[in-house]
């Protein structure tokens, strides 16, 4: 007989992102606790791993354990993308275990659940509402030989299953027998909610700890693997990237003794209005096929930026006609931080992008309740960005319009950037100037000096000497 | 059908395959050690041993030896199952008649049972 090879034969969820978070899927034959409470998404999650399980060939089956209406759980599943029709009463099978649990106990329940999966020949099976089946049982040790039973059960079926349960008790009996335990959790913080889930066990591989955002869209359950653990080591090994890379201002180039190092992050910190968009503009204005660029933002529409470009930097037209460079526009607080990052880090992947521009580095701020997350979400990003070849420049907006001091609105700005470049406004009599200096960069000597510069029709002058910012520094010192 | 002696220190298993067993028409019976299939075996005289490679009191090699060595039992046909993979289990364990891998398919279980018995 040929033997079952027990080990690392993983069953694929369908759902995005999880199989990543679990190393890879669940283990076949595994038998999972998913815990949540009413509303977070238990039996979407579940009916998701059906559903696809089913497209791909196997067979599930959905066991209610309570006297629950299955005609109106299937409705409610219809407006999701993964539901299908024809599959179910064939391959996917909704059946009730109710009676036989009434009647005869958790012993008759497992004989009939295994009686099933010999029968139909079932691959996945989901039993909905464990607290049912706890609730009936005699004792704990007799819930114990349940859960013990089915993983048996499980096993020499090679029949992946899941248990759903809103107990919430971190060491109820069924958590230390069962495979693996993902907890999910809606919570609110003041007039938003966020969602997240946690894997808290799984036996036989590793997985990414900690807890990751997820929402339930129109296509079902989408999980967003935390982009900190995810990336906490970079994807591949560096890519050999030396030299300099042009800034796109000839005169930055200058200061920054002929641009910024390849592969490298550069942040410009301005206050609103001082020029950072269109220092960005002529970044991705030295794209070119071979070495294709990508815009990220998040406040201005891309057609108000291509109209912004065609009058400030007309050579990037052409670039965005041929595809040369992407615009990706996101709306600030429609997604989690870690959707950001997926798409961003996708889109880099997928256009092999060289010259990255992240316009708004403070709306990664409103995709998460948690806004000290955002400057290791940044380190981990930029560590893979480095790996992969890409130098990107963010822009950050500081609250301050005027005056020497500098409020940064993330922590340890320093360490998200290798190279600092500042903009800000000095005053002079009725007008508001525009000087630009350099705080840091890497590996690199540097002109230290403040330079007055413009915003005009044709984008940003630098002047050419440090005299005109001395000049007003001076005046504005008084 | 036919009688079946199953034998396995551990108790989801033994109940498992005694509820499999019985489901496909035999009629099964249990022991948890090796001496305990002995008797067992020696009173009833199953048609097919079912047992475990690991267990206390006296291992699945020592049970086919003494049946081996028992003109009563001497060809009833035993399959062993373990975790161990066979090329292992074949330098510690003589005479069996078939070999299941652990952990086990009820499937596969099923059929060699059927035809060990040829039922």
């Amino acid at each position: 007989m040929t033997p079952i090879a027990p080990e690392q034969r993983r069953l694929l969820s369908g759902i995005p992102g999880l199989d990543t978070i679990l190393g890879g899927g669940f283990m076949l034959g595994g038998l999972y606790v998913i815990q949540g409470a009413p509303g977070a998404g238990k039996t979407i999650f579940t009916n998701q791993i059906c559903f696809h399980h089913v497209a791909s060939g196997g067979r599930a089956m959905f066991v209610t354990l309570l006297a629950e209406n299955h005609a109106r759980l299937i409705s409610n599943l219809r407006q999701l993308a993964f539901f299908d029709q024809a599959r179910i009463g064939e391959a996917l099978t909704y059946v009730s275990g109710f009676n036989e649990m009434l009647d005869g106990g958790l012993a008759e329940l497992t004989k009939l659940l295994r009686r099933e999966i010999q029968r139909r020949r079932i691959s996945v099976l989901v039993i909905d509402g464990l607290v049912t089946a706890a609730a009936s049982a005699p004792s704990d040790q007799a819930f114990r030989v349940f859960v013990h039973d089915l993983q048996e059960v499980a096993l020499a079926t090679d029949c992946t299953m899941f248990l759903t349960t809103n107990d919430s008790r971190l060491a109820s009996p069924e958590q230390t027998m069962v495979d693996g335990l993902i907890t999910l959790t809606d919570r609110a913080y003041g007039w938003r909610a966020e969602s997240d889930l946690m894997v808290s066990k799984f036996r036989g591989s590793a997985y990414l700890r900690g807890r990751h955002a997820y929402k339930i869209a129109d296509g079902g359950f989408i999980v967003y693997p935390r982009i900190e653990a995810l990336l906490a080591y970079p994807s591949r090994g560096a890519e050999l990237a030396v030299g300099r890379v042009s800034s796109g201002i000839a005169r930055l180039d200058d200061m920054l003794n002929g641009g910024v190092p390849a592969a490298s992050t550069t942040m410009i910190m301005g206050p609103s209005g001082v020029g950072k968009t269109t220092m960005g503009l002529h970044f991705l204005a030295r794209c070119s096929v071979a070495e294709p660029g990508l815009m990220f933002g998040f406040y201005e529409t891309p057609a108000r930026l291509r109209a912004k470009a065609d009058r400030m930097v007309p050579a990037l037209g052409p670039l965005f006609d041929s595809g040369a460079i992407e615009m990706l526009w996101q709306t600030p607080t429609s997604e989690p931080l870690d959707a950001y990052g997926k798409s961003l880090i996708d889109a880099v992947i997928r256009r092999k992008v060289k010259r990255l521009f992240i316009d708004g580095l403070t709306a990664f701020r409103s995709g998460t309740v948690e806004p000290s997350r955002v400057g290791n979400f940044f380190s981990a990003v930029a560590n893979e960005l480095r790996v992969r070849g890409v130098t990107t420049l963010y822009s950050l907006e500081v609250p301050n319009i005027l005056g020497p001091a500098v409020n940064v609105p993330v922590d340890d700005a320093s360490s998200l950037a290798e190279n600092l470049v500042l903009l800000r406004f000095v005053e002079r009599g009725a007008r508001l100037h525009r000087m630009i200096s350099l705080l840091k960069a890497r590996d690199s000597d540097f002109t230290p000096s403040l330079f007055e510069y413009d915003l005009t029709d044709t984008g940003v002058k630098i002047h050419d000497t440090p005299d005109s910012a001395e000049q007003l520094l001076t005046s504005a010192r008084g | 059908m036919a009688v079946v002696l199953v034998v396995d220190d551990e108790f989801g298993i033994v109940k498992l395959l005694e509820e499999v067993l019985t489901d496909e028409g035999h009629r099964v019976l249990i022991a948890t050690n090796g001496r305990q299939a002995l008797e067992r075996a020696a009173k009833e005289k199953p048609a097919l041993v079912v047992t475990d490679f690991m267990m206390p009191v006296m291992d699945g090699a020592a049970l086919v030896r003494a049946m081996r060595a028992d003109p009563q039992l001497a060809d009833v046909p035993v399959v062993m199952m373990s975790s161990i993979p066979e090329v292992t289990l074949a330098e510690r364990a003589l005479g069996y008649t078939a070999f299941v891998r652990k952990p086990f398919s009820i499937f596969a279980v099923v059929d060699l049972v059927a035809k060990l018995t040829g039922s």
